[in-house]
């Protein structure tokens, strides 16, 4: 049976690979035949990652992207242990809420750190000569606030519109390598990081329910999520390079 | 921190003229106090006391006495 996003073989990079959008990304992956290497801080957390995945010959390497310096090495291991890479998925990322009046540069600079500077560099190493096939695709996670703007979201908003841009950027510099980039901005999703957000702000951010009344398919699913990748890191997405694809429960068109 | 220290950083907090709160002072009768308010609290608490104020934590805040007292 033809199956547009056949992945077999594909060996795929997932950073963040330890829960919410990035775990579901390996489990969807790894059904579609991808042999992956799970990069993500926590060991305990990857390894029941490792444990649900499908299929054999998959890896994993325990990382703090928010270390930029340590990302060369950890690449360069990577590379001489599997090979070259088909593709990556940049999953990691960290979510903030910090009000106006308490931005602080050193704050935003924790928030870079992860989901902007660790994106770039991740990019930057993996597109170096023989660490990569020609037709390398990879999906960067960003947020439909790169595009939306929120109370107190101004950290998390800029490092995705800094992200987005960087891709475009990168897109038309790697296109001649047949290496393409793109991205996918959910909206708001059942991981961890929302139930902690709910957790800890609760109704009081009073934001939640007025998202959830644009947001009007509801809470998306991981999942829901994950298929959006797969088909960007699959060639079927062969004709899609620097776009960034709003995964937003009709958020944008409310 | 005492606590006429920890009052003004409340104010500043919610920015409100310095003077205004007293531990007595109702939290229901300041304007100011809005759900941005509350996140700004639950920022200043993390910053300057290492304290993490939840959801719940908040919600059961009446006077700016209760606001001190979880910053202890």
């Amino acid at each position: 049976m033809f199956n547009l996003v056949d992945l077999t073989d594909r060996r795929i990079l997932i950073t963040g690979a330890s829960s919410g959008i990035g775990k579901a990304n390996a489990l969807m992956l790894s059904r579609l035949g991808a042999k992956l290497v799970l990069v993500a801080r926590r060991e305990d957390k990857l390894m029941e990652t490792l444990a649900e995945l499908e299929g054999e010959g998959h890896g994993f390497y325990c990382a703090d992207l928010s270390d930029v310096e340590s990302i060369e090495p950890m690449v360069k291991e990577l590379v001489a242990t599997y090979g070259p890479f088909d593709g990556m998925v940049y999953a990691a990322g960290v979510g903030t809420s910090i009000p106006l009046k308490q931005f602080t540069p050193e704050k935003v600079q924790k928030v870079f750190d992860i989901n902007f500077f660790g994106f770039v560099e991740m990019v930057r190493q993996l597109t170096k000569r023989g660490r990569y096939n020609p037709g390398m695709r990879m999906v960067g996670i960003s947020s439909i606030a790169a595009q939306r703007g929120d109370k107190s979201h101004m950290a998390y908003s800029a490092s995705k519109a800094a992200m987005e841009g960087a891709l475009r950027c990168m897109a038309k510099e790697l296109a001649p390598k047949e290496i393409f980039i793109n991205a996918v901005e959910p909206a708001m999703t059942a991981t961890e990081m929302y139930v902690k957000y709910l957790e800890k702000y609760g109704e009081d951010s009073g934001s939640n329910e007025e998202l959830l009344k644009r947001q009007y398919l509801g809470i998306a699913t991981t999942e829901q999520i994950s298929s959006v990748v797969a088909f960007l890191i699959s060639p079927a997405a062969s004709f899609m390079t620097g776009c960034s694809i709003p995964v937003d429960g009709g958020l944008l068109s409310n | 921190m005492d606590t006429q220290e920890k009052i003004a950083l409340i104010e500043d907090t919610l920015d409100l003229d310095e003077g205004t709160l007293t531990p007595e002072t109702v939290l229901a009768e300041i304007d100011e106090y809005d759900s941005m308010a509350k996140l700004s609290l639950i920022v200043m608490a993390d910053d300057e006391f290492d304290i993490t104020l939840t959801s719940d934590v908040i919600k059961g805040f009446v006077t700016v006495d209760d606001i001190l007292k979880a910053l202890d």
